[in-house]
């Protein structure tokens, strides 16, 4: 099952990034419905495209990440008010009253928290393997995860980061990004890993647009569409000791850090290494 | 087998395993909990057997030795024994170079009397898999030799650095050899080499195996059905504990860019044939993409590779980062029976019923999960969400004495 | 020299079931623009209906008052799959959906139409008015668990399938007759044909295919023959559709309300809760329950909103709250086929157990376990009545039992079918032997004077390409229907010529 059939239905997780301390949600703070909207209606538009498509999504804030559709504690019950199918009325409110509830019982932010982005990934990967395997023997479900956020990148996140791109890669489930403000080096590594697409939104007045222009085709059709290509990324390390970019480096064998010169002790694990020394030419052996 | 100094009942006596006996009814007189409860217990099983971590070695030298003889075409593994091991080892092979990314592999094949390195060692799974998807119509004749295949295997390894393992993991179906010489002799010399030997064997075990893997500390694994062998060969995949005389040293690696620009100039595609495809019969086509050496300027197509013009090692960042979960993993679980404490698991949102008779619970945050979510994160994801998703948590999922490797990951990432 | 005429035997007659897309093309375009003011329905088409670079075509185009020039719209498709775009953009013309304009500077562009662009808006983000059977209604105090529904449906279906199967068979038994309307419209559909000795009805070719479908697939092919007699019953064609398509929108377990509805759609309500597709306590009563039938009209199992009552049933085992999913399949399947061609049906269900009677043997039935046996002869009836090799296959993969399926996932050996490949190959084989003959019409010249005269007939024939079978020694030759007049006409001028 290595190629995407476009017939197979998509769950799509959405992991928005609801942090008050993100600087554009500081510059603006009414700006969080805007956004909320157009998440809601990009939600549904998935939904719309398949019969069988599923939608989940997840809220992270700065002390914790839930899920804010489907409800965990409480269901709704929703009947159609107006033209809209009923069933979007329902992920319309979901979306909305679990975050309103997020938001009041939520500690009160002590210094600017960065979002757990990480954590919150990783819990959509569980999320999505327990929907897999329940689905009914012999059929599949693509599946993949975009993320909202207009936080920046966070280094100290960098191995839970890299846990879950390989995570996802594994499962076969491709990781878009959708960044409001800030560009983010460490999140295009995961498209490029996974196969998904990146996008810096110009402007964040037309993020629907963006969304459905970009995000709503499955990656499975993304081929047969004109879509922005793939950014390019830089894949090289940085050394521990100085912060930079290096082409040749020393790596230690037991930890994996790495260092742009030579030095007899490892900084991080503290190894005493081996001073290198030329080989002897070995008389070679002749068999017979 | 050897090491049960207990008295054991054989098969053919009365020593069976009642497993019928394990299922019980419950007060309802349904089955289907006991059931759960079994499957429960083998799922658990695997995962407490690992332990922490020390010192591990990363780097992993393997050479892997196929038996090719005629016991090997015995169908007691459907369809014969060779196709079922092909089949296998393509599977080890993708599953070994996920969790070591920058180790190597080289295959040997032990075919009638004679030992034929089919692979060299090499860092790129594809070539291997094709090649073992190539001899799938080999003719089995004969007897194989061990001594010779372990002679190949040494003339090799013998140079291999000395931060490197060197193992040898070897599937024999066959319960005897031909040796030209003194067995013994060889296994001293590996011995001092330090290769490290592991046996599968497909029949029975044999005193000579034996004595080579406890000289040489190898694992030794008798198969008992085609289950039982996918978790023998699969425990070769998790990388082994650093042995005293492993030497560890500071390996010279390249870090090549992927991207097209020249740093001179500006927007120079330059198309160039890759090193890796010259010996191929399809010549590769000129193309701008590729890996170029930082210190030869040679271009490749896939990393991860050793230089052939220079002899240097050539990764990207993330495949070190692959080995990274080796080295910090995260806490077991504690099981805890169920009461209640919590309405859902925390992963994957299901919700907690009668049926599941215990939580497990990370010992730094307290969250507790379902058995599935747990085996998901200890083998696959290997993150705790809950102290991935709670500020300052970050700080409990690595050791405490690795707080420098924390800072030094600050730097790391290049913005 | 005497010509003689053969003639060819008749052909099968194979069931035509249109889909939904087909069924829309076929309509008018008063009768399509109509349709486009109900929500509903622009949902179900834009959902079920359009290829994928369609549906991204016109959600691109939802928010653009003007129309879009038609280079732009093929620019939007990447040039590998150029193809690809122009069918979608057939089928989007097809559908009425978009139309050719003009815009000031002469390029060509399309332009959506805008009833359809406006309800899909209602549909997808709010506003409007809410549908008509969406009104509110206080809550039940006896409502019906989704099981009770599911049994109630499958129930009322099966009795029309029983009918089919057996008409005899349904007086006296314990299962219920189906009224008379029902059996006018299986008359209609050719399902069933009356025998004129003893008046009653006989399964037709077409009603065994028919049987052999799947229950979504029957029930959407039994509503459009419906919906093509109800103009005669003096129902709206548009009114019932809006009214099914707000059905397959609905959720499931959860009550409506049938107040605000005209006595056309009170007397169609009534129709469908006779096939299963509604529940309804009483005749009068003003609330009704969708089931799984309706809710499963358009698509096959479709993604089928649950009301979740308790609230420990929310985020159950294995679903979530909202969405029910494809786990809590309508009907699990039950059959196991062997490589030694035995079949085993775990099933009481007395239809389900006939179906099989139509194509294997039965040897053995036990309470709940039925064996058959797949032999040529009993494969050879089934097609004799009309059956196709392709359908017996299908219905056995569609009921297959997950066992089979997990087994099939599971293997290393990729085949294309869970069920024994010697078994499909067999059966197709079967079919293939009663296509040893092929037929064309002809007409025979033989009795020939003399052997100059056949020559000169029979290369003409072939010089003309009509020429299809020749014997020399026999002085016998064929040449099809269509070349006859020209070869008679030859033979007139060569026999006046020649004397």
């Amino acid at each position: 099952m290595n190629e995407l059939n476009a017939d197979d239905p998509s769950l799509l997780v959405i992991a928005l990034d609801t942090n008050p301390s993100q600087s554009i949600l500081k510059r603006k703070p009414n700006l969080l419905t805007n956004i909320l909207n157009s998440i809601s209606a990009f939600g549904n538009s998935h939904l719309m495209q398949k019969p069988q498509n599923k939608l989940a999504v997840i809220g992270c804030h700065h002390h914790t990440s839930k899920f804010l559709y489907p409800s965990t504690d409480k269901s709704l019950e929703v009947r159609q008010i107006d033209g809209q199918y009923e069933y979007f009325t329902l992920v319309e409110k979901s979306i909305k009253t679990n975050l309103a509830d997020m938001i009041t019982n939520a500690p009160k932010v002590a210094s600017n928290n960065e979002s757990m982005l990480a954590g919150c990934l990783a819990m959509a990967l569980c999320y999505i393997t327990r929907i897999k395997k329940s689905q009914p023997p012999g059929c599949n479900l693509n599946t993949r995860i975009l993320v909202i956020t207009g936080s920046e990148d966070s280094a100290h996140q960098y191995m839970t980061y890299m846990n879950v791109f390989f995570t996802a890669q594994k499962e076969k489930v491709v990781i878009d990004i959708c960044a409001l403000d800030n560009t983010l080096v460490l999140l295009q590594q995961g498209c490029d890993i996974t196969g998904g697409q990146y996008l810096k939104v110009p402007q964040i007045e037309g993020l629907l647009e963006y969304l459905l222009w970009i995000f709503l085709p499955d990656p499975a059709i993304r081929s047969k569409l004109a879509l922005p290509p793939p950014v390019k990324v830089d894949y090289r390390a940085a050394c521990f000791c100085h912060r930079e970019l290096i082409d040749i480096g020393f790596v230690c064998s037991v930890c994996l850090s790495i260092f742009c010169k030579f030095s007899p002790i490892c900084t991080t694990c503290s190894t005493v290494f081996k001073v290198p020394v030329p080989l002897k030419p070995k008389k070679k052996k002749i068999k017979t | 087998m050897a090491d049960d100094d207990e008295i054991r009942e054989y098969r053919w006596e009365t020593g069976y395993e009642k497993t019928w006996e394990e299922i019980r009814e419950d007060n309802n007189g349904l089955i289907s909990g006991s059931i759960h409860d079994i499957i429960q217990k083998a799922k658990r099983k695997r995962q407490e057997a690992k332990k922490g971590s020390s010192r591990l070695g990363m780097m992993r030298h393997i050479y892997i030795m196929l038996d090719c003889s005629e016991a090997m075409s015995i169908p007691d593994l459907k369809p014969t024994r060779f196709l079922n091991t092909l089949k296998m080892l393509q599977l080890f092979i993708e599953e070994f170079f996920d969790q070591n990314p920058i180790s190597q592999v080289g295959i040997i094949l032990l075919k009638n009397k004679k030992a034929e390195k089919i692979t060299e060692l090499a860092g790129n799974y594809k070539n291997h898999v094709k090649m073992i998807q190539s001899i799938t119509k080999l003719n089995l004749v004969g007897e194989p030799s061990l001594q010779n295949g372990l002679e190949t295997a040494l003339q090799t390894l013998r140079m291999i650095p000395a931060h490197a393992s060197r193992e040898v993991l070897m599937i024999l179906g066959s319960l005897t050899t031909c040796d030209p010489g003194d067995i013994t002799e060889t296994i001293q010399s590996l011995k001092q080499e330090n290769i490290r030997c592991s046996v599968i064997s497909l029949s029975a075990e044999t005193r000579i195996m034996r004595y080579l893997t406890t000289q040489t500390h190898g694992i030794y694994s008798a198969i008992l059905d085609e289950s039982h062998y996918k978790d023998q060969l699969f425990q070769h995949i998790e990388p082994l504990q650093a042995t005293n005389t492993q030497e560890c040293s500071l390996i010279k690696m390249g870090f090549p860019h992927g991207l097209v620009q020249d740093s001179n100039k500006k927007d120079v595609s330059m198309m160039s044939m890759c090193m890796c495809h010259l010996d191929s019969s399809e010549p590769r086509k000129l193309s701008t993409t590729g890996y170029f050496c930082p210190q030869c300027q040679a271009k490749y197509c896939e990393l991860p590779v050793e230089c052939v013009v220079c002899g240097l090692t050539l990764v990207l960042a993330p495949h070190l980062a692959r080995s990274y979960h080796h080295l910090f993993p995260i806490a077991n679980f504690i099981e805890v029976p169920y009461e209640k404490q919590s309405t859902h698991c925390f992963g994957c949102q299901r919700p907690f019923q009668d049926i599941d008779k215990s939580l497990y619970q990370c010992p730094k945050c307290r969250i507790f999960y379902c058995i599935d979510c747990d085996i998901f994160i200890h083998d696959t994801l290997h993150t705790c969400i809950g102290c991935s998703t709670t500020p300052g948590g970050q700080k409990h999922q690595i050791h405490s004495d690795s707080n420098n490797y924390q800072k030094s990951f600050n730097n790391s990432v290049h913005l | 020299m005497t010509t003689k005429k053969t003639s060819p035997i008749k052909n099968v007659v194979h069931l035509e079931c249109k889909n939904l897309h087909e069924y829309l093309k076929s309509q008018t375009a008063q009768v399509i623009t109509k349709l486009y003011e109900y929500p509903a329905i622009c949902l179900a088409v834009y959902r079920d209906c359009i290829p994928d670079i369609a549906k991204q075509f016109v959600i691109r185009m939802l928010f653009v008052e003007q129309a879009v020039p038609q280079a732009v719209v093929s620019s939007w498709g990447s040039q590998i799959y150029a193809k690809e775009n122009l069918e979608a953009c057939k089928s989007l013309t097809e559908l009425k959906i978009w139309a050719e304009a003009s815009i000031p500077g002469g390029l060509s562009a399309w332009n959506l139409n805008p009833s359809f662009k406006r309800n899909l808006k209602i549909a997808w983000l709010g506003g409007g008015s809410s549908w008509s059977m969406f009104n509110s209604i206080e809550s039940d105090a006896k409502s019906r668990d989704i099981n009770f529904l599911d049994q109630y449906a499958m129930s009322r279906w099966n009795c029309l399938l029983h009918y089919m199967v057996d008409s005899n068979a349904s007086k006296g038994s314990e299962i219920e007759g189906i009224s008379v309307d029902a059996v006018r419209i299986i008359l209609h559909a050719n399902l069933m044909k009356r025998n004129e000795q003893d008046g009653s009805s006989i399964l037709t070719s077409q009603g065994f295919q028919f049987l052999l479908m799947d229950t979504q697939s029957q029930v959407w092919h039994f509503m459009l023959q419906y919906l093509n007699t109800c103009e005669q019953r003096g129902l709206s064609l548009i009114e019932c559709l809006s009214m099914l398509f707000q059905l397959s929108f609905s959720t499931l377990g959860r009550d409506y309300s049938s107040e605000g509805l005209s006595e056309n759609m009170l007397t169609f309500l009534q129709h469908l809760r006779e096939f299963g597709l509604v529940y309804q306590r009483k005749r009068k009563e003003k609330r009704f329950f969708p089931t799984r039938l309706a809710l499963n009209f358009t698509t096959k199992n479709a993604v089928v909103s649950e009301n979740i009552v308790n609230e420990s049933n929310a985020f159950n085992k294995t679903t979530t709250a909202g969405i029910v999913g494809d786990d809590n399949k309508y009907e699990k399947g039950y059959i196991i086929v062997e490589t030694n061609y035995r079949v085993y049906a775990y099933t009481d269900s007395k239809l389900q157990i006939s179906l099989l009677a139509l194509f294997t043997e039965l040897l053995y039935r036990f309470p709940n376990v039925t064996v058959g046996v797949i032999t040529r002869d009993s494969i050879r009836q089934a097609l004799r009545g009309g059956i196709t090799a392709r359908q017996i296959i299908s219905y056995l993969e569609q009921h297959a039992h997950p066992k089979m399926i997990e087994a099939a996932t599971n293997s290393t050996l990729k085949t294309s079918s869970m069920l024994p490949p010697t078994v499909v190959d067999q059966i197709k084989l079967w079919e293939n032997e009663r296509n040893r003959f092929s037929f064309i019409d002809g007409v025979v010249y033989n009795q020939f004077l003399s052997e100059a005269d056949f020559i000169t007939l029979r290369d003409y024939a072939s010089s003309i390409e009509v020429l299809l079978w020749q014997n020399e020694r026999t002085r016998t030759m064929v040449v099809t229907k269509n070349g006859h007049d020209d070869v008679k006409k030859f033979w007139k001028r060569y026999s006046k010529g020649g004397g």
